[in-house]
């Protein structure tokens, strides 16, 4: 029983469901989403299995270092995907989302990240530990979402198509998108900051220090406020809003990578 | 005034003011906080004077940023309030006026489609809306016909739960800049120290240092006594992530260091045709080889390195690359005076010797430990968690409970009063009433079909 083993077969899993998905973009084959969607469950699975076999060997959390950091945003995204493509049907979108995770897990697997188990520094010992990192990986999940279909949004041109359908997929992109953030927000915004400030308080006495990993993940968190208030007060739809949830997902990706390689802190050891 | 009022309950102020805390929140990082002034000297010569005038160098405490936060405090206030009223108004359950005001949705013909299936059969009406969950009332007073359907009232009130618990983390976060302290306690084991206006004294009964296989720090442990009045009130251990609270403190488990001051060290000394002697010195102190010969512990340094003007300093409290400088006299005179190694035993270069000099080596050195603690009280943590607490209650209604209403209002001689309200997502609320119209005239027909038979 090899970790390594099962999340190969879940990336091949992975890149398979992604392959089809491209290919039924420009053919559609009959029943190729029910077929994908029963794939990226048993994707899921595997992925799963091989997250709980390296719990149980280390015997700490499945997020401490860069490589399983990405393995886990991975998960979630999965998650998140199936989640999304069950409820609102992702149809044209979801290719694009397994491409980010199929990239993120080449990432992960990337030989300049260590896959060893590393033991834990004192601080890191907490069960805040497990609710802090994983929720808000879980939120950054569905952000993920949000910035892949921005993404779109933004850079699709909608050749040959009328301007009613492109009209209704623009309209489809930025409702998805909306609906993504509805979720992410909530849960970044338990897991990031408010479980990030209780186990600040318990481990170093104060909830907050404007450590640069801290102030990066708080940016994060406005952009996604800007989002939601330009919308209400401004009826920022479409367009605007696609850009400032790219960005949002941009400051989340540099609290993630950017504060750890780039600024020092407390953080930095994650 | 009004126009202040105005400017301060604004939405635009708000995506203003989130933009100017985005930018400078992100320049904040980007320099790095509270070094010497030299530091920004040096780093941005060009650009210093103006770093340090707007104090960036601390950007979080500093003026500009500070008044950025109180304006958006105002704003979040004065907003919250404005938007109460009219969420009270919605709360009211029968009362004209509140049909009156009520709606935002525009669709005259479903609208109005809806007036007419309530007139002709309120019932059906009340039992397909409870049916999707709403709470719906029905009621004749005096000459007119109410009725209401409702769902998600907490979450009409989300966003005020959110401005609110933001509103309490803010004022929190002021409460603890102003009025937090900390206190930072050394201990070696045994030693007792009285805690700045308390009455009473921490001891570190016993201090242990966990370590991985590896080498590296697993844990650090201090037994604790807590002394008052004179006697041990209570033993604790305290551990990293596991810390405990005496007198209105929180004492934390930060690090441990070594106290280098009271280091132990083991020479060799080996004169030329003796065997080689071991001698333990303790520092500043000496040791009588023989008659004639004394050895003498000067100094000792655990990470050894030369400043620029070459005088000797420790880069770090670590024993990265320990030396200690020793002092042998024959008779008065001296023989060896200079720095010993640990990890360059043969390096003479900071040695004197004269005539038969011995070979010195550092074999071991050890300082006993002391544990770092720190004391902290900070009367804003609780207004965080409230905060933040309220602030999740909001998001969670705000966006999974939304608020939707439907009212209808007949007086005899008038048209129904139809209006329609959901706070958000408009267009999928209008679906929804459409959907529940059609299926309700549709079943009439059938039910029409249905008796015609
Ligand atoms: C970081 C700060 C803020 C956060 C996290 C926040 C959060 C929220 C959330 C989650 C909603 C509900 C959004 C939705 O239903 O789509 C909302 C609505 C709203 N916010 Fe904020 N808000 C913030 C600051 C402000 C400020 C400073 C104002 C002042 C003008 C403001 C005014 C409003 C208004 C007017 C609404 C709509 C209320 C309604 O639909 O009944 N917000 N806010």
């Amino acid at each position: 029983m090899n970790e390594f083993i099962f999340l190969l077969v879940a990336f091949f899993i992975y890149f398979l469901v992604m392959v089809l998905g491209f290919i039924s973009l420009f053919k559609p084959v009959f029943r190729i989403s029910r077929v994908s969607f029963y794939l990226s469950v048993t994707g899921f699975i595997f992925h799963t299995v091989s997250l709980v076999v390296r719990t149980i060997q280390s015997g700490q959390a499945p997020f401490t270092s860069m490589y399983e950091s990405i393995n886990f945003l991975a998960w979630s995204c999965v998650l998140a995907v199936i989640i999304f493509e069950r409820k609102f049907r992702l149809e044209r979108i979801a290719p694009y989302l397994w491409l980010i995770i199929v990239a993120l897990l080449a990432l992960a697997s990337s030989p300049a990240l260590p896959k060893e188990v590393t033991p834990l520094v004192p601080a890191l010992q907490s069960y805040w530990l497990w609710l802090h990192v994983s929720v808000t990986l879980l939120g950054e999940a569905f952000l993920a979402i949000a910035f892949v279909v921005s993404l779109k949004y933004l850079l699709s041109q909608n050749k040959g198509l009328t301007e009613a359908e492109a009209r209704e997929r623009k309209e489809k992109l930025d409702l998805i998108a909306y609906r993504a953030v509805a979720v992410g927000f909530p849960l970044f915004t338990l897991g990031a900051l408010v479980f990030g400030m209780i186990w600040a308080s318990k481990a170093w006495g104060r909830y907050w220090g404007w450590d640069p990993k801290e102030v990066w993940s708080l940016i994060t968190w406005l952009f996604y406020a800007l989002y939601l208030h330009t919308r209400l007060a401004m009826g920022w739809r479409g367009k605007k809003s696609a850009l400032i949830a790219v960005l949002g997902f941009l400051a989340a990706l540099f609290t993630f990578f950017g504060v750890n390689y780039l600024l020092s802190g407390l953080h930095s050891y994650l | 005034m009004a126009k202040v009022v105005r400017f301060l309950s604004s939405i635009r102020l708000a995506i203003v003011l989130l933009i100017l805390i985005i930018g400078l929140s992100i320049i904040g990082t980007l320099i790095p906080q509270g070094q010497e002034i030299d530091f920004y000297r040096q780093r941005w010569p060009s650009l210093s004077e103006e770093i340090l005038y707007l104090g960036f160098d601390h950007l979080y405490r500093s003026p500009l940023f500070l008044s950025l936060i109180f304006l958006f405090l105002l704003n979040l206030l004065a907003c919250s309030i404005k938007q109460i009223p009219a969420k009270f108004q919605r709360l009211k359950g029968l009362s004209p006026e509140a049909f009156r005001s009520g709606g935002s949705l525009k669709n005259k013909k479903l609208l109005f489609r809806l007036g007419e299936l309530l007139a002709k059969n309120p019932l059906k009406l009340k039992s397909f809306f409870q049916q999707q969950h709403y709470q719906v009332k029905v009621a004749q007073i005096e000459d007119k016909k109410y009725f209401l359907a409702r769902k998600g009232l907490t979450g009409l009130f989300g966003p005020e739960l959110v401005h609110l618990g933001l509103i309490i983390i803010i004022v929190g976060g002021l409460v603890s800049a102003l009025f937090s302290q900390r206190i930072t306690i050394a201990l070696l084991e045994g030693q007792a120290e009285r805690i700045p206006e308390k009455s009473f004294s921490l001891r570190l009964d016993k201090f242990s240092t966990e370590f991985y296989p590896d080498g590296a720090v697993k844990d650090w442990k201090s037994l604790i006594s807590v002394i008052d009045n004179g006697q041990v009130q209570f033993q604790k251990t305290v551990e990293v992530n596991h810390p405990f609270t005496y007198g209105g403190l929180k004492f934390f488990q930060m690090s441990y260091g070594l106290d280098w001051d009271q280091v132990q060290v083991e020479l060799e000394i080996k004169f030329s045709g003796s065997p080689a002697q071991y001698i333990t010195l303790k520092n500043d102190s000496y040791h009588q080889i023989d008659e004639r010969r004394l050895v003498r512990l000067l100094s000792f340094i655990p990470d050894f390195q030369l400043d620029s003007s070459g005088q000797v300093i420790s880069r770090s409290a670590e024993a990265r690359n320990p030396a200690a400088l020793v002092e042998i006299h024959q008779d008065g005179q001296p023989l060896f005076s200079g720095w010993v190694f640990y990890y360059h035993p043969d390096l003479s270069r900071f040695q004197r010797r004269i005539g038969s000099a011995p070979e010195v080596r550092l074999r071991n050195f050890s300082a006993p430990p002391f544990s770092v603690l720190e004391a902290s009280s900070d009367p804003g943590t609780n207004l965080v968690w409230v905060g933040s607490l309220l602030m999740l209650l909001g998001l969670l209604t705000s966006f999974y409970f939304p608020y939707k209403e439907l009212r209808i209002l007949i007086e005899p001689g008038r048209e129904p009063l139809v209006t329609a309200f959901s706070r958000k997502n408009r267009e999928s609320f209008i679906q929804e009433l459409e959907g529940l119209t059609e299926l309700i005239s549709n079943t009439k027909k059938i039910s029409k079909e249905i008796s015609d038979e």
